[in-house]
């Protein structure tokens, strides 16, 4: 059966793919670390499932731009690895005395900008998480328009928003709170990438997208241990795992397997098609494990979270915070409630005389997250990329048979082991999947509002001190998109009742303008927060509360306030965009939602059964 | 040196250094209980549309579970509360005052509600707090009432 998989393989490449030329060998073990393989890159057969307008029109020349940026990170680490000192592996337990730290740092990075860690050689990890939009996606047009990120094979792609890199490797590994009714940590935006095996949700996201569908695409987790053994960054791998920890047989058609995007056809349902001997399979299992450390620990280290806010100089005894953005610190703190999930670390000073008497642990270097999740009731954004995919692409892959009738139940599709999301390794928490529909992680502040040092800013319309427009950089809030600068997302969370209305986005009563007087229905209605929704805070307040969170932004520095010292701000080619108002950013795109179907039975027709049921 | 012992000493290492992590502390046991939790505004009306309304309330902080739930209990006659909604709303441990805000659904237009509220722990659990019975009416059709904040 095997043997026969394998062949049908190779004999559906060679038509659909066309000459892939190897130059390498078939033996990871014979490869040359010295150098890397010389291998044509294949261009992917194209999937456009998407009607007119739902791309964005720059979409192929930003690709190409977010890819020069990558290659060229890549070869700045190829150099630091190179400057590093020799290494000195010694004492008990042996450790890389002196070098250790670095090492692994800048083994972590190379991995993280490699382009070759993808069917087609088009992806790295950076690809959606750049440095100078704080780790997260780099397109202003995917930002305004699509949502999700496409992947190695275009035009997949996924259904969230990027999310930032920074800090994530301080969440710790998901639980289930009893005394509290909560779910605590975990990575990504439905937690699935729990860090129960790795003991670090951190380093076990980085071994999600990899073999995810939708980006990367590799078909099988040893494709990473291939592609390492062919890297030429390879001997510091070995220096930092150990000389044979990339010591793996790999089958003569092992490389065309890995250039065949995941949930091809022809690879057959198995997870594990590189037919790889018990021995190798756990050497190559051991080194996607030390592929995701040494990534967490990139993600750990002060080149992706320094702790080099504003609001960290303040806590250290360097205060330079305007009156305005102290008035929007008491804002967050007080009336606006944020740290009541977005915790500061800080107590709050709700009324005049009133003692603070706060004994956080966290106190010196608050994250601004619970770690937990909820649902704070988004409209569904019509315009994500995952509504479209409902047809197969050329490998015969469909990413969402059910079209529109796909709901985002977040944590709770998790727990129920669900389409979309992953395997959930504790039996014991599927009970409560009911509670958890519709709840996403609280992501960190930190590092929301970080943008390009060109376009300094998330928000359309702002002006500087002479009146002269400030270029913005496009992102995108929250898991699915729908919002578009901080002055939405603040508003939103003080005006979401306030402004309801039973209608989907696109489709605001005449005289009513979306996200400003008007907020559509919620995609999940079950266990909407309600802590938001009707705040009570004037135009001006939401202002400042805004400036509280553009505080929290890395690489500040008091001497020098202009100039950013996070490393890589700098690699941004692209465009800024001017003009518009941070109230109505990228209403100009908005789309009218269908008719929408009932959510799909595949996702909320699944025990235990969504309460209540159906989700409206 | 056995090169496999090398190896494990590695990853124990560096695996070690990665999982260590002081911020785990800001993770918190849940608050001590609050000896005694009382209405001090509402509960009352906040919005309305035709089929849904919003009912809001105050408390001092009830403390325990981050994750409270408010509860109405309602219906269109006052001797029989048979309906129930309740909604979750996230604890701020250092305000002084937690505001509860229910999100009541399926209701009919242009019809007078009869309802008395309390909350609850995530677990279930009484803060042993209860209003007396109030009322709302919803509006018509189409129509919506906004009572907070009030507009001038």
């Amino acid at each position: 059966m095997r043997t026969s998989v394998i062949t049908t393989v190779s004999g559906t490449l060679a038509v659909v793919l066309g000459a892939y030329i190897f130059s390498h060998t078939a033996s990871a073990q014979q490869t040359s670390p010295a150098a890397e393989p010389r291998l044509k890159q294949v261009v992917p057969p194209l999937y456009n499932p998407y009607p007119p307008g739902i791309l964005p029109a720059d979409l192929r020349p930003e690709i190409a731009r977010v890819r020069r940026e990558v290659q060229g990170i890549f070869l700045q680490a190829l150099d630091q690895w190179r400057a590093l000192p020799p290494p000195t592996v010694t004492g008990q337990p042996p450790t890389l005395q002196g070098t250790g730290y670095d090492e692994v740092r800048v083994l972590g990075k190379l991995m993280n900008y490699d382009e070759n860690m993808s069917p087609f050689r088009n992806r790295a990890c950076a690809f959606c998480h750049m440095p100078y939009a704080g780790f997260s996606g780099p397109i202003p047009s995917v930002n305004l328009t699509m949502v999700a990120y496409p992947g190695s094979e275009e035009f997949r792609a996924g259904k969230r928003t990027a999310q930032r890199y920074t800090y994530s490797p301080r969440f710790p590994v998901l639980d289930y709170h009893i005394s509290d009714g909560l779910f605590v940590g975990g990575n990504f935006w439905d937690g699935r990438a729990t860090g129960y095996l790795l003991q670090s949700a951190d380093a076990e996201q980085s071994q999600h997208p990899p073999v995810d569908t939708q980006e990367h695409a590799l078909p099988d987790t040893a494709c990473i241990a291939l592609r390492l053994s062919q890297s030429v960054y390879r001997p510091l791998f070995e220096q930092v795992w150990g000389p044979t920890s990339l010591a793996i047989k790999f089958p003569f058609n092992s490389e065309g397997i890995c250039g065949t995007p995941g949930g091809a056809v022809v690879l057959g349902p198995s997870a594990t098609p590189i037919p790889l001997t018990p021995a190798d399979r756990t050497k190559a299992n051991e080194a996607y494990n030390h592929w995701a450390q040494s990534i967490s620990f990139f993600e750990s280290s002060p080149e992706v979270s320094p702790f080099t806010s504003k609001v960290d100089f303040a806590i250290a005894g360097t205060p330079t915070q305007s009156p305005q953005e102290l008035a929007g610190v008491t804002l967050f703190r007080g009336k606006g409630n944020c740290n009541s999930c977005h915790l500061d670390g800080q107590s709050t000073l709700l009324k005049p005389g009133q003692a603070d008497t706060g004994t956080y642990a966290a106190n010196a270097r608050p994250l601004f997250t619970c770690f937990g999740y909820s649902n704070l009731g988004l409209p569904l954004n019509p315009r994500d990329a995952i509504f479209y995919q409902s047809t197969p692409d050329p490998f015969g892959f469909t990413a969402n048979s059910f079209g529109f009738g796909y709901r985002d139940l977040g944590l709770g599709t998790f727990l129920r082991s669900g389409p979309g999301s992953a395997p959930n390794p504790n039996s014991a928490w599927t009970q409560f999947a009911p509670r958890m529909d519709g709840r996403q992680q609280v992501s960190t502040v930190r590092n929301v509002g970080m943008t390009p040092p060109q376009c300094p800013t998330t928000e359309a319309g702002q002006v500087d001190a002479n009146g002269k427009p400030i270029p913005y950089f496009q992102k995108e809030f929250f898991h699915n998109g729908y919002i578009k600068s901080l002055k939405q997302l603040v508003h939103f969370y003080n005006t979401r009742d306030m402004f309801a209305y039973p209608v989907t986005s696109g489709h605001c009563p005449a005289g009513k303008t979306e996200k400003v007087d008007c907020w559509p229905m919620p995609e999940v209605s079950n266990n909407m927060d309600m802590t938001i929704g009707n705040l009570g805070l004037t135009d001006q307040e939401e202002n400042l509360l805004v400036l509280a969170m553009q505080d929290l932004t890395d690489g500040y520095n008091p001497a020098n306030p202009t100039v950013s010292t996070y490393p890589n701000i700098n690699t941004f080619t692209g465009a800024c965009m001017t003009g518009g108002s941070a109230s109505t950013q990228g209403n100009e795109v908005l789309i009218p939602t269908p008719p929408l179907p009932p959510c799909a039975q595949g996702i909320c027709d699944v025990a235990p059964l969504p309460s209540p049921n159906p989700i409206l | 040196m056995n090169k496999l012992l090398l190896k494990l000493a590695l990853t124990a290492t560096v695996g070690s250094l990665l999982s260590s992590n002081p911020t785990f502390s800001q993770v918190l046991p849940p608050a001590e209980k609050a000896a005694r939790v009382e209405i001090t505004q509402g509960p009352a009306l906040e919005l309305a549309h035709d089929d849904l309304a919003i009912i809001r309330w105050t408390t001092n902080n009830p403390g325990g579970s981050d994750d409270h739930f408010g509860v109405v209990h309602y219906g269109t006659d006052p001797k029989n509360l048979s309906e129930s909604a309740n909604s979750q709303i996230r604890l701020n441990r250092a305000h002084p005052e937690t505001i509860f805000r229910v999100r009541v659904s399926g209701l009919k237009p242009r019809t007078t509600y009869y309802y008395r509220v309390t909350s609850t722990e995530s677990n279930g659990k009484s803060d042993g707090v209860e209003s007396p019975v109030n009322q709302f009416s919803t509006p018509g059709s189409g129509e919506r009432i906004v009572a907070f904040p009030k507009r001038d």
